[in-house]
């Protein structure tokens, strides 16, 4: 067992992340083929270490003649983006709205936190299913939807620390002297928010890109033909016997990735907020 | 403590109301059943009858009225799709099948979880500490549905049908579902009775017991479990929730004929009264379970009490 | 052997033999049969309703027709044969009549006769409701729209119903008489909510149990008109999943199975204990255009961009339909030019549309000049008709493009195409692909797709087709109306109003110990002759 250490680990953790992005951003370059162009006379051709495969399709072709590793590349364009995006939308809203909860309190933390409590009783796909029925099923709408649904731990986060620092001595000296509440918020409660509020956005991304790739799997999120890991998942369920590679190869991917993702997130949590609950 | 009690209930009923009230507009936001139960060759007029027989065409108010004081009394309205009541049709998928099914997953993601978690405690930092926090990277990494998707074809495929692959029925049918079921929980879990031991370990009664002799064996589980319980308890109930959720995609890789796939079924169906039933008993059960979770909690530790 | 010898053997067996056990033969070609065998089917889904008002597609047939049965039965070749009627024949242009069959009770013993079907009649045209005491229910077809010419009906003797119509409709006998008939005083005293619960029908089958999404079991009817099933029961066990359901064959579990995938269906037709059969179905695929003019619909004030039918005919020659029988299929589909399936009565086979992109893109040219082909927002719905079905159309979409013509895909699902459709919003370069099937016998019901509005006409007749089309309705004898037909499809394959995909195979796979299996080209499954080997 190579003794990597806790610093070594998330070093590996940042290169799969690293990779991704990098062979993602580079897929037009390095993909064999295209990856939406179906090609019926070549469809299931196993990979080419195999019997019938050849090198032109290096992980095989889908149902559809599609080159797996085409679609592997551009399928990580879509989890990176979706992931990203969605979580800094949730974030961004979650922490604006738990600053203000926990800053102004009364009657609107009440609310907010009641609005809280009953979108975390309502199960995520059932409001996903629902909402992108309505608004059509899409890349923006996808992050939306993600972004939407996941706000409010990152309230909740952003409300503690801020009702814990509300209080203290610098915050009263600086309403003492005068500065707006914006920038009390601004400089000096929100930089305490963010340490707690990256870890869990790390292990949010991972989780993000886990639920879109439910979505998919579904028939409910990125429509095809657009690769996607968890449309690719979907399809290849159907041909367990005749086409394994088509689920093994996307749910690899899917796990480096988000392995990858949780490996940073731990160091980040060990590093920046000791008190963060360990093993979530 | 019964005003945290009463507090807490009133939060539960208002939550539950807010779910109730939100799936009911969003759903008739996203269309109507009345043209699933007529044919493609329908004309229109044949759509707005079905509709007005549903009651679908009267003002949304007087539905949403009529709804809210309908479901105190468990009258969810007829299912669309199978013209009996929504709330039977829900609680029948819910009991036995994805009751079974998530009870099994939590039985092991909890009682393995604990002799693996001690084991990581008491090895810290030695291989099989390792193992487990690799083993435990890699189970939450995976999502829920390709871990199912491989565990068929090792186990019913490859292996020739040592398992079966799909439906209900018997004990063999459910060992897999469950398994995937609770495979992330139960890497958490591990994580958590092992950091929560080591954090006890370290303390002064600890040291105290073993000052006195006792046996390592008895100072580890008689103290130290019991005072990890607590964030245990939590993240417990947090992911019942969780797996109530996890529910809607594994019973549809393995074919349970649980809530959850009932549920995956419904929406594209439009069957607006078992969508709302399966909601409300779903959030339902959600609640239910934090307020149990909490008030446990708040019994063991009266810090926790606050609400 | 002495031939006197052989006749006293042959009384002796005679006299031994219980009577009704001669109607029960305990062997089927040779092989001894077990009478007292239960054959469990596995269907790909539930049916939503027993009643068989409330919708009868192809999932629904196959639970329905089990129990209830209609005027009009059909044999394995397709061909209409006497059901409930021992015939049928029009009296005049404007009068239909009906011999019903004598002696055929319902389950529960009430007798079927000419009050039951008028009974049935009300019901389908929703009259007299209120003076039977039964509510409406919300129909899968509303007669009295689509049949508005209909008029009245009365009984002539308790076995002779006559149907008046105020134009001649020459379909007739197929409209009304393929629909299942429930029972007249069993219906109002239990309410129609009932027929969905306990149905009583006169079918072969009755219906003794039922778990939603589990199972559905069937008895045999020993009273049965005609010979009763040679099982004692049928069970129908409901799995979803295609390979779950070949698992299960493959295991024992269950006796046969539908909805067989094409390449399973290769795969197990080598397996020595298996047997699987196929049969054309009339389920036909197509992606329909937005070929409507702008006062007929609501979206945008426009013209839909596929009316010109040189547009839709250069489509239709851009689709290579070898292909996709080979490659996604493995033979199990036919490629039709017709919009009449190929088993429906007044089929005329057309020639087909050839594959030849050059022509295709010579004639987009031609129609659309400079502009080039309009764009095509093409809504997909998936998961709905299957895998087959979500494979075939982009690999179809690409062969569009190879034309030149862009397509925008968007997948959706049915419940949201449908509404689409309903408000009339789709976009004007808009198409859907959806496929057809049709409970009826009779080519009409293909036909008419384009004479009304529903939600699928989107190319509707020019006045030239619509007159050849009520011709064809009015034209009461049966050899000119073949010919009118003949004539219909010919300018309809020309006029291209749909691009047609395919037309559906159906594979079903069963263990050798059921015999006499045969899959009809209805959307039901007959287990009537069906025996299992003891």
């Amino acid at each position: 067992m190579i003794r990597l250490g806790r610093h070594g680990v998330a070093l590996v953790g940042v290169l799969v992340i690293v990779a991704s992005a990098v062979l993602a951003a580079l897929a037009p370059a390095l993909a064999p083929a295209d990856p939406i162009r179906n090609d019926l006379l070549s469809r299931l051709t196993p990979p080419m270490w195999m019997d019938g495969g050849s090198g032109r399709h290096p992980l095989g072709t889908d149902t559809l003649g599609r080159d797996v590793v085409s679609r592997l590349l551009y399928g990580a364009r879509v989890s990176l983006l979706v992931g990203f995006a969605a979580v800094l939308v949730a974030g961004a809203v979650g922490v604006a709205l738990g600053l203000v909860a926990g800053y102004y309190g009364g009657r609107l933390d009440d609310l907010l936190m009641r609005v809280g409590d009953v979108q975390l009783a309502f199960p995520v796909l059932v409001l996903a299913i629902a909402v992108l029925s309505v608004l059509g099923a899409s890349l923006g709408n996808v992050i939306v939807v993600l972004g939407v649904t996941g706000w409010v731990t990152y309230a909740r986060i952003a409300r503690a620390e801020t009702l814990s620092l509300r209080q203290r001595d610098f915050v009263e000296g600086a309403r003492a002297l005068g500065a707006r509440d914006g920038a009390i918020l601004w400089r000096h409660i929100l930089p305490n928010v963010l340490p707690p509020i990256t870890v869990v956005a790390t292990f949010s991304v991972a989780r993000t890109i886990i639920a879109e790739a439910s979505l998919s799997f579904l028939g409910l999120g990125i429509p095809p033909p657009a690769p996607s890991w968890g449309a690719m998942l979907d399809e290849g369920r159907n041909y367990l016997t005749t086409g394994w590679w088509l689920a093994l190869f996307p749910g690899l991917a899917i796990l480096l990735l988000v392995l990858g993702i949780n490996l940073v997130g731990d160091w980040l949590r060990d590093a920046l907020d000791p008190r963060v609950e360990r093993g979530m | 403590m019964a005003r945290f009690l009463a507090r807490r209930l009133i939060h539960a009923v208002f939550v539950v109301w807010g779910v109730v009230t939100v799936v009911f507009f969003i759903l008739r936001l996203t269309g109507d059943p009345a043209a699933f139960l007529v044919d493609q060759t329908a004309t229109r007029e044949e759509i707005f009858h079905a509709r007005h027989l549903l009651g679908l065409d009267r003002p949304l108010h007087a539905q949403y009225l009529d709804f809210i004081a309908a479901v105190p009394r468990g009258d969810f309205g007829l299912s669309i799709q199978q013209r009996r009541p929504a709330l039977p049709i829900v609680l029948e998928h819910l009991w036995p099948a994805t009751a079974e099914l998530a009870l099994a997953a939590i039985v092991l993601a909890t009682v393995l979880a604990i002799p693996l978690g001690v084991v990581a405690a008491t090895h810290r930092d030695g291989p099989l500490d390792h193992l487990s926090r690799v083993g435990s990277l890699f189970l939450q990494s995976m999502p829920s549905f390709w871990l199912g998707l491989m565990l068929i074809l090792v186990f019913a495929v490859a292996l020739g049908g040592l398992l079966p692959a799909f439906g209900s029925g018997s004990l063999r049918h459910l060992i897999l579902p469950a398994l995937t079921l609770a495979a992330a929980p139960l890497a958490q879990n591990v994580r958590l009775i092992r950091s929560g031991l080591l954090e006890v370990l370290q303390q002064d009664y600890v040291r105290t017991a073993r000052a006195k002799g006792l046996a390592e064996r008895g100072v580890v589980y008689r103290h130290a479990l019991r005072n990890a319980a607590g964030p245990f308890l939590t993240v417990t109930g947090l992911s019942l929730g969780f797996m109530l959720s996890g529910t809607l995609v594994i019973e549809t890789v393995f074919s349970w004929p649980g809530l959850g796939r009932l549920m995956v079924q419904a929406v594209p169906g439009r069957d607006f009264p078992v969508i709302q039933a399966a909601v409300v008993v779903f959030a339902v059960l959600f609640v239910a379970v934090n307020l149990i979770v909490d008030v446990v909690h708040g019994l063991v530790d009266p810090r926790a009490r606050v609400a | 052997m002495a031939p006197w010898l052989v006749l006293l053997v042959t009384a002796v067996l005679v006299l031994l033999t219980p009577p009704g056990a001669a109607a029960q033969a305990s062997t089927v070609d040779g092989v001894t049969i077990d009478p007292d065998a239960e054959l469990v089917v596995a269907l790909a889904d539930d049916t939503n309703n027993m009643d068989p008002r409330i919708g009868m597609g192809s999932i629904r047939s196959n639970y329905i027709r089990q129990v209830f049965e209609s005027l009009v039965d059909v044999d394995h070749a397709g061909k209409p044969v006497p059901g409930l009627a021992l015939a049928w024949k029009p009296v005049n242009d404007l009068t239909w009549e009906f011999t019903l069959r004598r002696g055929v009770t319902f389950h529960d013993g009430e007798p079927f006769n000419a009050d039951t079907v008028l009974f049935n009649l009300d019901r389908f045209f929703r009259r007299n409701l209120d003076k039977h005491g039964i509510k409406d229910v919300a129909a899968g077809t509303s007669f009295e729209k689509v049949y508005p010419f209909v008029t009245r009906w009365e009984k002539v003797d308790d076995h002779t119903v006559r149907i008046h119509t105020s134009e001649p409709a020459a379909n007739l006998w197929d409209s009304i008489g393929r629909e299942p008939l429930v029972p007249r005083a069993w219906t109002v005293k239990n309410g129609v909510e009932a027929l969905n619960e306990r149905p009583v029908g006169t079918g072969p089958w009755k219906l003794v149990e039922w778990k939603r999404k589990n199972h559905m079991l069937f008895e045999r009817n020993e009273r049965y008109w005609g010979a009763p099933p040679r099982m004692k029961r049928l069970r129908f066990v409901i799995i979803p999943e295609a390979a779950a359901r070949i698992a299960a064959l493959r295991a024992g579990q269950v006796g046969l199975i539908e909805a067989v995938p094409p390449l399973d269906a290769g795969v197990l037709e080598r397996e020595p204990t298996l047997r699987v059969v196929s049969s054309v179905q009339k389920l036909a695929c197509r992606i329909y255009l937005n070929g409507r003019a702008k006062d007929t619909y609501e979206s945008g004030g426009r013209d839909g961009a596929f009316a010109d039918p040189k547009v839709r005919l250069a489509l239709n020659l851009a689709v290579n339909r070898e292909a996709i029988v080979q490659k996604i299929f493995h033979g199990l589909a036919i490629v039709n030019a017709s919009p009449v399936a190929t088993v429906a009565y007044g089929y005329a086979a057309q020639e087909a549309y050839p594959f030849d992109p050059a022509r295709a893109r010579a004639l987009l040219a031609e129609a659309t000049g400079k502009d080039g082909p309009p764009s095509l927002d093409l809504l997909f719905p998936t998961k709905h008709y299957g895998q087959a079905f979500d494979e075939t159309v982009p690999a179809v979409v690409e062969m569009l493009k190879d034309v030149g013509v862009p397509v925008n895909v968007k997948a959706l699902d049915f419940g949201t195409l449908l509404q689409t459709l309903t408000k009339g919003t789709l976009p004007p370069n808009g198409g859907f692909a959806a496929c057809r099937t049709s409970n009826n016998l009779d080519a009409d019901d293909f036909v008419r797709d384009w004479a009304t509005t529903t939600l699928v006409n989107w190319t509707p007749y020019p006045p030239e087709l619509m007159t050849l089309y009520q011709g064809t309705r009015r034209q009461v004898d049966p050899k000119k109306r073949l010919a009118l037909l003949a004539d219909l499809q010919r300018r309809v394959r020309d006029w291209a109003p749909v691009v047609s995909l395919y037309q559906e195979v159906k594979a079903y796979a069963h263990s050798t110990r059921v015999l006499r299996f045969t899959p009809t080209q209805e959307l039901n499954m007959d287990f009537r002759g069906v025996a299992l080997k003891k």
